[in-house]
């Protein structure tokens, strides 16, 4: 317990000190070709903030990732980090890929150095040092592919650290590990961003990553937040806890409905037929634009109670369409 | 007890592939003892041995071999060298493969060997001819290779490479030549077979000396024996040249596991 205290105050000390960078992003917009992803997004991040940003795959939740680490130009808008151009700040920034990256040619150490400059003996030493701190120590000469997938994103991380960003993007780089994995992931990024106070974006598809980790989660939606909630929750967070658990499921609700009120790439119509099956049961809309056809599950039909003249809003996603009562 | 008859049963096992060639030789060289087989024809193995031996003695075997092994190898550093240039250039600077990719694509598609009248033409039959046609068919395996390795490096590690602060040639030694290294190795061998197979057509042709112009001198005076023994020549060096690309491909690629020495 004691030792707790004494490793808990050095942590805020530490934070206190603060070396993150507030991030200020104006009217950002981006396109690729014809497809506009981003639609100007505003957006005002503290320094040192933990910043979760959830949504669908293809939302541009990664596109907005990768603007603030640079790899893309801007169609159009700005990206402040501390007041200045983004460009100036570039070194401060560093990235987490959601695969490790980590080049299979080197050995854990020499891609923990990479792009480090300096002596060669304190490049080393800075290794060594980062390689403990995501308890991989032992393994500094093994060839990457020796390693676990969970071992490898670890890698990465003190990759990332060696060069003390201050301000760490991380792309969905726990989406790949089984779920115990993640959970250690998640403490030891926690505990990492503790001590060295950086600012943290972290793109996921999972609330209760988002949750367990963020000061703020975001939600993106075609483009734009459609969500700003603040997480007030006391950290260390535990998975199981009833405040934890109502917020997750409060997100998620909220990432349903966003989804399907959707104002684009939708029709009302009226039921005209539906048709039971024993799993899934299909259900007939008429709709100005023609007859469209939607499966749902004969459970959830129960539970809705959807009947023939109903109204419905047929909402489209690229691989199904969707229904919603109207009220 | 055990571990005896363990290591004796393991020799045995080392051995089987080897039974054939050992029955082979000894059909031929019973073949010849008893006289089926011509001389003329095929001489038994132990006069190709003989052959081979005093040959090593006057010390003429070994001015051939090196003369034919300095061919090879001049006329491979020359064109491998070559190829290897400008693939990394077709392959890093789009410019540069607009400018030559299409020109060195048509000249591939001739066979180096159809050049041999227009080469005699050019160069006379001297030695530079023979390491022109050398060069001219190491040169495509090296250059499609390397230009083939560089364009199929991950592009999501040299991003990754790029916003951890890689540029120029930092970029390149820490991610794109390491990435394109395994398939320029594959080209190394390639050309290597070419070589040897071109050199022996170089040294039909025309020589003073080398393994070619033994066996074509030994062919004039029936020496079926020497014939032989050049031909095993070619065999040998052409599996050193292989064994040593293996040997750079075990050291240089010991990253990967489909390479490391078992």
């Amino acid at each position: 317990m004691h030792i707790d205290q004494i490793e808990l105050a050095r942590v805020d000390a530490a934070h206190s000190q603060a070396s993150g960078l507030d991030v200020e992003i104006r009217g950002l917009v981006k396109r690729f070709g014809e497809r506009q992803v981003l639609h100007g997004l505003d957006l005002d991040i503290e320094a040192g903030q933990f910043v979760a940003i959830v949504g669908r795959s293809g939302c541009g939740k990664s596109t907005l990732l990768r603007q603030l680490a640079g790899l893309d130009t801007l169609s159009a808008g700005s990206i402040h980090f501390n007041g200045k151009d983004r460009e100036a700040l570039d070194d401060s920034v560093r990235m987490m890929f959601q695969d490790s990256r980590l080049l299979p040619w080197r050995t854990v150490i020499q891609n923990v150095a990479l792009g480090l400059a300096g002596r060669s003996q304190d490049v080393r030493s800075r290794a060594e040092e980062a390689l403990a701190q995501v308890g991989l120590a032992d393994r500094a000469n093994e060839w990457p592919s020796r390693l676990s997938g969970g071992q490898r994103q670890r890698v990465a991380l003190a990759r990332a650290l060696i060069h003390r960003p201050r301000l760490l993007l991380l792309d969905e780089p726990l989406g790949a590990l089984d779920a115990l994995t993640r959970i250690e992931m998640q403490r030891l990024i926690e505990r990492i961003w503790r001590q060295h106070g950086f600012t943290a974006v972290l793109v996921t598809h999972d609330v209760s990553e988002a949750v367990a980790l963020a000061d703020r989660i975001l939600l993106v939606e075609e483009g734009r937040i459609t969500l700003d909630e603040t997480v007030a929750l006391p950290r260390p967070r535990e998975h199981g806890e009833a405040p934890f658990a109502a917020l997750e499921s409060r997100v998620l609700k909220r990432l349903m409905t966003v989804e399907a009120l959707n104002q684009r790439n939708q029709l009302r119509g009226r039921v005209s037929e539906i048709l039971l099956g024993p799993v899934l049961s299909e259900i007939r809309v008429d709709t100005p634009a023609g007859k469209v056809s939607a499966a749902i599950s004969t459970r959830s039909l129960r539970e809705h109670s959807l009947e023939v003249g109903a109204e419905v809003l047929a909402a489209f996603k690229s691989t199904e369409v969707m229904l919603a009562t109207v009220e | 007890m055990s571990s005896v008859s363990r290591v004796f049963k393991k020799g045995l096992a080392g051995l089987l592939p080897w039974l054939l060639p050992i029955f082979i030789l000894l059909l031929w060289e019973l073949s010849a003892r008893f006289g089926w087989l011509s001389s003329r024809i095929l001489p038994e193995p132990l006069a190709v041995l003989r052959a081979a031996w005093s040959l090593a003695l006057s010390g003429e075997l070994w001015t051939h071999v090196q003369v034919s092994a300095a061919r090879a190898f001049i006329g491979f550093a020359i064109g491998g060298g070559l190829g290897l240039v400008l693939g990394l250039l077709t392959g890093t600077f789009r410019s540069a493969e607009i400018a030559l990719d299409t020109t060195l694509q048509m000249i591939r598609n001739i066979p180096p060997l159809a050049l041999i009248p227009l080469v005699i033409l050019w160069f006379g039959i001297d030695e530079t001819a023979k390491l022109f046609l050398i060069s001219f068919g190491v040169f495509f395996a090296l250059y499609i290779n390397t230009f083939h390795g560089i364009r199929l490096v991950d592009p999501a590690l040299i991003e990754m490479g790029r916003s951890y602060g890689l540029s120029g040639w930092a970029l390149y030694r820490e991610i794109i030549l390491p990435g394109a290294l395994a398939s320029i190795l594959v080209g190394v061998r390639y050309a290597l077979g070419f070589m040897w197979v071109i050199l022996i057509v170089a040294e039909t042709i025309s020589a003073q000396a080398g393994i070619g112009y033994m066996t074509m001198n030994a062919r004039e005076f029936l020496q079926t024996d020497v014939v032989l023994v050049g031909i095993l020549l070619y065999a040998l060096l052409g599996k050193l040249a292989d064994s040593a690309a293996r040997l750079l491909e075990r050291r240089w690629l010991k990253w990967n596991t489909a390479y490391a020495a078992t």
